[in-house]
């Protein structure tokens, strides 16, 4: 297998005013997963990411002439080229760490697209303004609402229609405490050493403390967890601190609500 | 507490953990096999009805049969209760699309087996929309869920989700082992919504059964399912329905009994089937694993 080249990089959409909760809580999944790894990657910001990607999600990397995106495919890629973070573990254990990843994907993800494409109050205040921000009127309207009523679909589907916002936040806190309770008092969720699972969980979690939405609701059933939070701030500084100013991880801090002049 | 439930395990996954769970725990459950889907509300089995409190979905009932005390996962840790919702959420994203398939959208089994033994349950005109319906948003879950690009076909997100599935029933088996459950000694939620999930697929005799051929080579997973049915849902010879039992301790033995009937019925619905005309063998490409079977395998699909 090829080597890892010095100019792979990592696509997502416009940080500062583009980019939504769930990619970026995707897209930092996938840049700790790569630092975890110690893969170098630089984060490219394009406001058409979501269409170069294979398979219209983002994020997506550019390594040599081959383009991967989202985190499964990304992992299932890196171990081709001999980096894995869960070698080590033994077929138990890495049954229980997918496991637990299905259960973010499960639940965290879902109310993240929830929240950001079903809540009325967010998706008119955030989602509109921010989706369509790069494109004029009326391109910006027209494809803000085609992709929710893309997701609207998929909600329906499986059933997360009809659920109310509170059942939604209750959903979350109940896997907040799943992972809170696998997590217990140890450093990453499989002792010494983090995998692919600490990524995700990161991903997720650091962007729901950062993120400015209508409401705290969101972020304080996080809060809840002082393990959570810790374990947030561990991996921020052990991977994340000292790199170049524009990291995603500080700048999705300074996403702010476009609705304040109100 | 009563449960209202379609007669046949045609929901692969609600239904069968529901019932199992409370055989664990211990609760009292009178199982009411209903007829007519439309009399539940928004036709979603199984509910239960608890004194004036109508729950649906399996996840719901099993916190009600908690709060009230019927717990069988009092003697887990923190950890195992984490851990019970991370396999339940792989359950679902990994197991569940496959299964729909296999029931709902495959067309031989659905022609074949799961339509006519669920319309032979319900009342004439439902039998001719409400099978059809539900193949529907089945193909369509499946399909809003899985069926993004890069898989742009139905072949190609089938053959995904069939391999995911037996990727699931591989992790599954390897959490099992040598245990008896998969935490320890007794049955808990978990070993309820597994074997809600396995047990359909393991028992139901379909035509067309990659799924359960994988499930048979794992020969724990087998043992699992065959230990809870002779446990905790006993197989009887005969499957005389129930006349009026109105006595109050009654309760457990038409329990045992209505459970016993369901359980029969999936022995049944073989000879069921034998016995009622079979439809004439269909030509459906999509069937073989031929190349180049895209667009045939909507066309070629039966409308109900």
């Amino acid at each position: 297998a090829e080597p890892w080249p010095e100019n792979a990089a990592l696509y997502q959409q416009l940080k500062e005013d583009q980019i939504l909760l769930s990619d970026n809580a995707a897209s930092l999944a996938v840049q700790a997963f790569l630092q975890m790894c110690n893969l170098p990657v630089r984060v490219v910001c394009r406001a058409n990411a979501e269409y170069m990607s294979p398979s219209g999600k983002v994020p997506f990397i550019h390594v040599g002439n081959q383009v991967v995106s989202e985190l499964g495919p990304i992992v299932q890629f890196v171990k081709a080229k001999g980096h894995s973070l869960s070698d080590g573990l033994d077929e138990v254990q890495k049954a229980e760490m997918k496991a637990y990843m299905e259960l973010v994907n499960n639940m965290l993800l879902t109310a993240e697209l929830y929240l950001q494409w079903c809540d009325d109050v967010t998706v008119e205040e955030i989602t509109h303004p921010r989706y369509g921000s790069p494109y004029p009127w009326p391109l910006n309207r027209i494809l803000s609402y085609q992709k929710q009523w893309e997701i609207r679909r998929k909600m329906k589907a499986i059933g997360w229609a009809g659920k109310s916002l509170e059942q939604v936040l209750e959903d979350v806190d109940q896997c907040c405490q799943a992972l809170s309770q696998r997590l217990g008092t140890q450093p990453y969720f499989f002792n010494k050493q983090p995998t692919e699972l600490d990524a995700l969980v990161f991903g997720h979690l650091f962007t729901i403390l950062t993120t400015q939405l209508i409401t705290d609701e969101l972020s304080e059933k996080v809060k809840n967890y002082g393990n959570l939070t810790a374990f947030c701030r561990r991996i921020e500084q052990q991977y994340f601190e000292g790199h170049d100013k524009d990291s995603s991880a500080t700048a999705s801090a300074r996403y702010a609500k476009r609705s304040l002049l109100r | 507490m009563s449960s209202d439930q379609n007669p046949q395990k045609q929901e692969p996954a609600p239904g069968s953990e529901t019932q199992a769970y409370a055989k664990f725990a211990g609760a009292p459950l009178t199982v009411n096999t209903i007829n007519n889907s439309w009399s539940t509300p928004k036709a979603d089995v199984p509910v239960l009805i608890s004194e004036d409190i109508v729950i649906s979905q399996p996840a719901k009932i099993l916190n009600f049969l908690r709060k009230q005390r019927y717990n069988a996962d009092y003697e887990l840790s923190a950890k195992q209760g984490a851990d019970t919702l991370a396999y339940i959420a792989l359950l679902e994203e990994k197991l569940l699309p496959a299964l729909l398939h296999t029931f709902w959208v495959e067309a031989e089994n659905y022609c074949s087996v799961t339509k006519p033994w669920f319309a032979s349950r319900i009342p004439f005109p439902l039998s001719l929309y409400l099978p059809g319906k539900m193949s529907r948003e089945a193909l369509n879950r499946i399909l809003l869920t899985r069926g993004g690009p890069p898989l742009y076909s139905l072949t190609e997100v089938e053959a995904q989700i069939y391999r995911d599935a037996k990727e699931c029933l591989n992790l599954l088996s390897k959490r099992l082992g040598t245990s008896q459950f998969f935490f320890g000694n007794t049955p808990t939620t978990l070993d309820a919504f597994v074997f809600g999930f396995l047990a359909p697929v393991y028992k139901v005799c379909f035509p067309r059964v990659q799924l359960q051929e994988h499930l048979k080579q794992l020969t724990n997973l087998c043992r699992f399912c065959d230990d809870i049915l002779t446990c905790y849902f006993k197989l009887t010879v005969t499957g005389h329905s129930p006349s009026g039992q109105d006595t109050a301790d009654a309760n457990l033995q038409k329990l045992t009994q209505l459970v016993n009937k369901e359980s029969n019925l999936i022995e049944k619905m073989d000879d069921n089937l034998r016995k009622s005309p079979q439809h004439p063998p269909r030509k459906i490409t999509t069937l073989k694993l031929a190349a180049g079977g895209e667009e045939s395998s909507p066309l070629n699909r039966l409308s109900p």
